[in-house]
């Protein structure tokens, strides 16, 4: 049971910084060179992405709930479970943002459902 | 080429970056008189674990390598090389930290696994337009 909160908790903190982190990626642009100093630059303006930090705060929560999970849990179990993701997102998307979600997709999302259930398996 | 060589150094890295946190805190927990009852009472130890440090900074490579690729390759096509990932750390965890993966966990394994692909790829039958969705990856760094 503790697991399976501490688990909710890392998927749900996961999905938010996913896609902070890539919305804020996405502002910076195509990293394109490996000069330094225009590097330095380009991680300046990463480092000023207020989407990019936020998306590196539920990074950090994401982060230390999978730290205290695993002192007790099994990693095979943990890790696997992480994929709970894309359930979220694609939930997310359909009922949150209204979209179409593919027949594909819904089979990816069962699969991993399934696959899910069967790892916690004792 | 690029794009490949770099996800295949983000996917060992957090492969491994996840055995060297699960080996870390399992220690970390195991020597504590209070075993993992009292989570604050751990972290000062944490904070002097090497193997921590290792696994910390593994998942970091990882996460820098992945933002980088994800700068200019399109998430559906990253997004598939997490089920490699997942397959990768299971291994490692059953070779490793004396986990023995079961068959019934294995095949759990592998069921996420494809279904991740079949998520990742359901993403370019819609094509570009409309995939706000698509803009929710399975980042690095957990």
């Amino acid at each position: 049971m503790k697991t399976a909160v501490m688990i909710a908790m890392i998927v749900l903190a996961d999905s938010a910084g996913d896609v902070l982190i890539t919305k804020g990626m996405k502002e910076v642009g195509e990293i394109s060179t490996i000069k330094p100093k225009e590097l330095l630059a380009i991680a300046r303006r990463v480092l000023s992405n207020r989407n990019f930090l936020s998306g590196i705060f539920f990074m950090a929560v994401t982060f230390f709930s999978f730290l205290t999970v695993l002192s007790w849990a099994d990693l095979s179990l943990v890790f696997p479970s992480t994929a709970l993701v894309y359930v979220v997102s694609a939930l997310g998307a359909r009922f949150i943002l209204k979209e179409t979600v593919t027949f594909q997709r819904w089979l990816g999302i069962g699969l991993v459902c399934l696959g899910v259930v069967l790892t916690s398996l004792p | 080429m690029k794009t490949y060589a770099i996800l295949t150094l983000a996917i060992l890295a957090q492969a491994t970056g996840n055995v060297f946190l699960s080996k870390g805190m399992k220690q970390i927990a195991s020597a504590s008189p209070v075993g993992n009852s009292d989570l604050l009472a751990l972290f000062p130890r944490a904070i002097e674990s090497p193997t921590l440090w290792c696994g910390t900074a593994l998942l970091i490579i990882s996460f820098l390598l992945f933002a980088t690729v994800l700068s200019w390759a399109d998430l559906s096509f990253v997004l598939p090389t997490i089920s490699v990932e997942v397959i990768l750390t299971v291994a490692l965890a059953d070779h490793f930290l004396n986990e023995p993966v079961s068959p019934v966990r294995w095949m759990g394994t592998l069921l996420i696994s494809i279904g991740v692909i079949l998520v990742a790829r359901s993403g370019k039958q819609t094509g570009e337009a409309g995939c706000e969705k698509e803009k929710i990856p399975k980042g690095p760094g957990r």
